[in-house]
């Protein structure tokens, strides 16, 4: 089933551009390559927290690079999403910690219990790897809109102060929060109908609904997704109103691909 | 003004947290402040792949904070081990639950609220008033969803549920994220075509050869037939993307015809794609990432209990590779349909205005 799917998406991305259908194909490939070897490394023992960070890296680069070319835009974007990720690793790392949401909860028992729990690997890094990865695709997402779309306004109107473009930027970015917002509702729902249904016909009360590690660990991933996406709105748009002031000194650098 | 509304967020969160902090009597299980943790014993043993495992056996004491027996001390014994798969590591100052003298889970509520309102202070922060209505919208999507799950328990079909919910969700989420409009309406007929479309896309797939290729013990949580679940579940996760999609496609076309009146229907439509391929791989990105990150744990699992990668790999990334897919279809498709749906209704719009 998988096979036909992959061949209607196939057809309809190359019926949309082919140039970029094809890239769009090859970096998806390229991420899941890249994401198996990161879940690889984690499984033999490197610390999770390195190997998701440097990988949240190469995905970022690859998304951005490779499908929308490396020029002034996707160069700010990517300094956004590092010092993003850099900043949510912190917050991220204390969350984890406290709130114990490693491992799985007795909702997954049935699912695992083939398994010897003996690993000897600290699943605590492992729930950090999990909202790290998570959250890529989403930050990113916002921080290109924000950043082509800060371009664009600045081509249409140059004479623009640097506090009036970075406030065009945050306007943008309070269209994409709703929708985004959505989109990993969504997302999350149509994951996790199952858990749901299941709280509902074992009859969970809110309370043991609300401290339970399956729905806890879930909604944490879902609100740091969320936060991914806000937090990077206005960072994006500071680093972009910089970059653009500073090729405004020296304009021939505008257009250069880098 | 906003420094009044912020003052009053932060006033409210900071409530909630000292409220749930707090609220140990709303519980009918016990709860217990840990006071001292003492180990008492460590143990190592080793799986069959001889990986060594330590245990911890620890003596946990502390004080019941709620029920009848309010402030009496409780010493349990709680066994811990150093990768935490199926236990956790408590601290000093944790607050559990304790069901019939042994420890059951840690009070988590505190932790969501705080992390909740820190999320609803960033919202508020970047998208001031437009931040606060996305939450909203959120909260009334989730409640419309939760109500459709107890209906789909009264025994009613649930695809059927949630393609009526879909349509409130498009409606809610679209008026509130852009306004009553023309442009909403666009988006929200580009959005009912699509999901048409896909709905009868992966049905029809479905009925023809039926799941083949799709692992269903990755199903977690599985109470009911999972036939029931697997195509409502699909057609859920791909709305959001899809609606994103639409509006923001119907806002740009409605964009450039507000610039330019006389805009050719062929321009309007090369710009559309245009758009189209910049927010096609970004947003299957965001899919790609938010379905498949979830195996690691399982991942983690399997390896470190000797099975093959590519055994696992094969086996057990099908069903999210077909959320991942289903999501990633329903997005391309989106963009020429709200291309033709936003052309067709907004010209004709700016043409009998003019």
């Amino acid at each position: 089933m998988n096979k036909i799917l992959l061949l209607i998406l196939l057809m309809l991305m190359f019926y949309i551009d082919k140039k970029r259908g094809f890239k769009l194909f090859l970096s998806i490939c390229l991420n899941f390559i890249i994401l198996m070897i990161m879940f690889y490394f984690i499984a033999i023992g490197i610390n999770p927290i390195v190997v998701s960070l440097i990988g949240c890296f190469i995905i970022s680069y690859i998304i951005l690079y490779f499908v929308n070319e490396r020029n002034v835009k996707t160069e700010s974007s990517m300094k956004s999403i590092i010092i993003v990720l850099v900043i949510l690793a912190v917050i991220i790392f204390g969350m984890t910690i406290f709130s114990r949401i490693a491992g799985f909860g007795y909702e997954s028992f049935e699912e695992i219990n083939m398994f010897s729990y003996d690993v000897n690997i600290d699943f605590t890094n492992i729930a950090i790897a999990i909202i790290l990865i998570g959250l890529i695709g989403a930050t990113v997402d916002s921080s290109i809109a924000i950043s082509s779309a800060l371009f664009e306004v600045y081509e249409n109107n140059k004479k623009l102060s640097k506090k009036e473009l970075f406030n065009s930027g945050i306007n943008i970015g309070k269209d994409i929060l709703c929708t985004t917002a959505n989109t990993l509702l969504f997302a999350f729902l149509g994951e996790f109908m199952t858990l749901l249904i299941w709280f509902e016909s074992l009859h969970y009360s809110l309370g043991e609904i609300i401290n339970a590690k399956t729905f806890c660990a879930e909604m944490i991933r879902i609100l740091f997704s969320g936060m991914g996406c806000v937090l990077v709105i206005p960072i994006t748009a500071y680093i972009t109103v910089q970059t653009i002031f500073k090729l405004k000194k020296n304009p021939y650098l505008m257009h250069k691909e880098l | 003004m906003n420094k009044k509304v912020l003052f009053l967020i932060i006033l409210l969160s900071i409530s909630a947290i000292v409220f749930v902090y707090n609220d140990d009597f709303l519980y009918s299980k016990t709860i217990m402040k840990i006071t001292n943790i003492e180990t008492i014993e460590t143990d190592v043993s080793s799986n069959p792949l001889g990986l060594e495992e330590e245990h911890y056996t620890k003596e946990i004491s502390g004080i019941i904070t709620n029920g009848t027996h309010k402030g009496e001390k409780l010493t349990l014994d709680y066994e811990e081990t150093f990768s935490s798969v199926v236990t956790d590591k408590y601290r000093v100052g944790d607050k559990v639950f304790v069901v019939s003298n042994e420890i059951d889970d840690l009070k988590r509520d505190f932790y969501l609220v705080i992390l909740a309102s820190v999320f609803v202070l960033f919202m508020f922060l970047v998208g001031q008033y437009r931040g606060l209505l996305a939450i909203l919208s959120v909260i009334f999507n989730s409640l419309v969803f939760y109500f459709g799950l107890i209906l789909y328990q009264n025994h009613m079909n649930l695809t059927l549920i949630c393609i009526v919910e879909s349509i409130i969700f498009m409606f809610s989420s679209l008026f509130i994220a852009n306004g009553i409009n023309k442009k909403s309406m666009v988006a929200i007929l580009s959005t009912f075509v699509s999901m048409t479309v896909l709905f009868i896309l992966t049905f029809v797939l479905i009925k023809c050869i039926d799941y083949s290729g799709i692992n269903f013990n990755e199903i977690s949580f599985i109470t009911v037939p999972y036939a029931d679940v697997i195509l409502p579940g699909l057609f859920i996760g791909a709305l959001g993307a899809v609606m994103d999609v639409a509006i923001t496609i119907a806002s740009s076309i409605g964009e450039l015809i507000e610039k330019d009146s006389k805009i050719s229907a062929k321009a309007l439509n090369k710009s559309g794609k245009e758009i189209g391929k910049d927010i096609m791989s970004t947003m299957i990105n965001v899919l790609f990432f938010t379905y498949l990150c979830s195996g690691l744990p399982v991942f983690v699992l399997a390896i470190r209990n000797g099975f093959s990668i590519f055994n696992y790999i094969s086996t057990n990334f099908s069903l999210e590779l077909t959320r991942f897919l289903v999501g990633s279809i329903g997005i391309v498709m989106t963009i020429p349909i709200s291309i033709f749906i936003a052309i067709k209704i907004l010209k004709k719009g700016s043409e009998i205005s003019e």
